[in-house]
């Protein structure tokens, strides 16, 4: 029973979504590659879920900022193992141009796993959906 | 209602919307600023890309045995803003159009845009300094006559020498 389930998950992970203090650039390509019928992220077999419970790759965009950072990193928390996360634009895995400010404490990395990056300022939509796939790669190794 | 059955019997018969990437070819927006890529040979060390970086990408420094300067360029920290190319006075970096950024973790500090310019030793003294780049003649000179061919192989203070002889 458990094997038929490790393939059938395989094929349908879960994708959630974290903003930890984006500008809102990165999130509006997001919804654009999630929402609109042009860039469909769902026909690769995965699909946006509203509760961290469910998730099983998660997209962080944004610095870390100091003000979001606890709550980030109690949400990661409560996303379920064997998880996959991905960095979308250059806030999340380097700073980008809020680096070295006062107010953020990322890179992401310090705190939490990263397997995939998606650098960009924002990254185009085609660019986040070969992160999801190489996320995806890395999900069923990790079933 | 029978308008909403309209559209969706129109519909039926139309090709999808749908991008077909990664699935099949993608368009480019014409203009697009993607990943930039550096030319060592038409670059001449001026710095102003490092000066004017948003995103703090661009670092050029001397090499550990003193034979010329490196050209490293993050794509992690690059914002795709496009000042180094406007400000560039030779385009020796340029942006491209692509945009196919994302790499595993272990590759996030090798993702970089790299490039050497070595350094030519003059040729009335020898003292090493960076060669000045045909691109940069261009953009200085109409024509190049024989006279500043012969000028460009000197180093600043050879130059000096030789035109106020
Ligand atoms: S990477 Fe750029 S677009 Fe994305 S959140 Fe950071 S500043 Fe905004
Ligand atoms: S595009 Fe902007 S951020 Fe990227 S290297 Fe050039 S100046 Fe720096
Ligand atoms: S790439 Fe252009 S701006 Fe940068 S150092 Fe070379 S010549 Fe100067």
């Amino acid at each position: 029973m458990k094997k038929i389930l490790q393939k059938i998950a395989k094929k349908s992970p879960w994708l959630y979504r974290i903003n930890a203090g984006s500008c809102n650039g990165c999130d509006v390509e997001l919804a654009t590659t999630a929402c609109i019928p042009r860039y469909d992220v769902e026909r690769l077999g995965c699909k946006y879920c509203g509760s961290p419970k469910h998730a099983d790759i998660v997209l962080i965009t944004g610095p870390l900022t100091a003000r979001v950072k606890e709550k980030v990193l109690r949400l990661y928390e409560e996303i379920p193992e064997p998880k996959v996360t991905v960095a979308i634009g250059v806030c999340p895995i380097s700073g980008g141009v809020f680096r070295d400010s006062y107010a953020i404490t990322g890179p992401i990395d310090n705190f939490i796993p990263v397997d995939v990056n998606v650098p960009g300022c924002p990254p185009r939509p085609q660019a986040i959906i070969d992160g999801i796939i190489e996320a995806i790669k890395i999900w069923e190794t990790r079933l | 209602m029978s308008s909403f059955l309209k559209i969706a019997l129109r519909n039926l018969f139309k090709s999808p919307t749908t991008d077909p990437y990664p699935f099949g070819e993608t368009f480019v927006p014409k203009g697009l600023r993607g990943k930039a890529k550096y030319n060592a040979g038409a670059c001449i060390a001026c710095r102003m890309c490092e000066h004017v970086c948003a995103g703090g990408a661009i670092q050029i420094r001397e090499v550990a045995d003193k034979s010329g300067l490196e050209f490293i360029l993050w794509h992690n920290t690059c914002t795709f803003c496009g000042l180094c190319e406007y400000y560039c006075p030779t385009k020796a970096i340029r942006l491209t159009e692509d945009y196919h950024t994302a790499h595993r973790q272990e590759d996030k500090y090798r993702y970089v845009e790299k490039g050497f310019i070595k350094y030519v030793n003059c040729a009335g003294c020898g003292t090493p300094m960076v060669p000045i780049s045909p691109e940069l003649l261009q953009r200085a000179y109409e024509n190049v006559n024989k006279e500043i061919e012969i000028l460009r192989h000197l180093c600043p203070k050879c130059r000096q020498k030789r035109a106020l002889r």
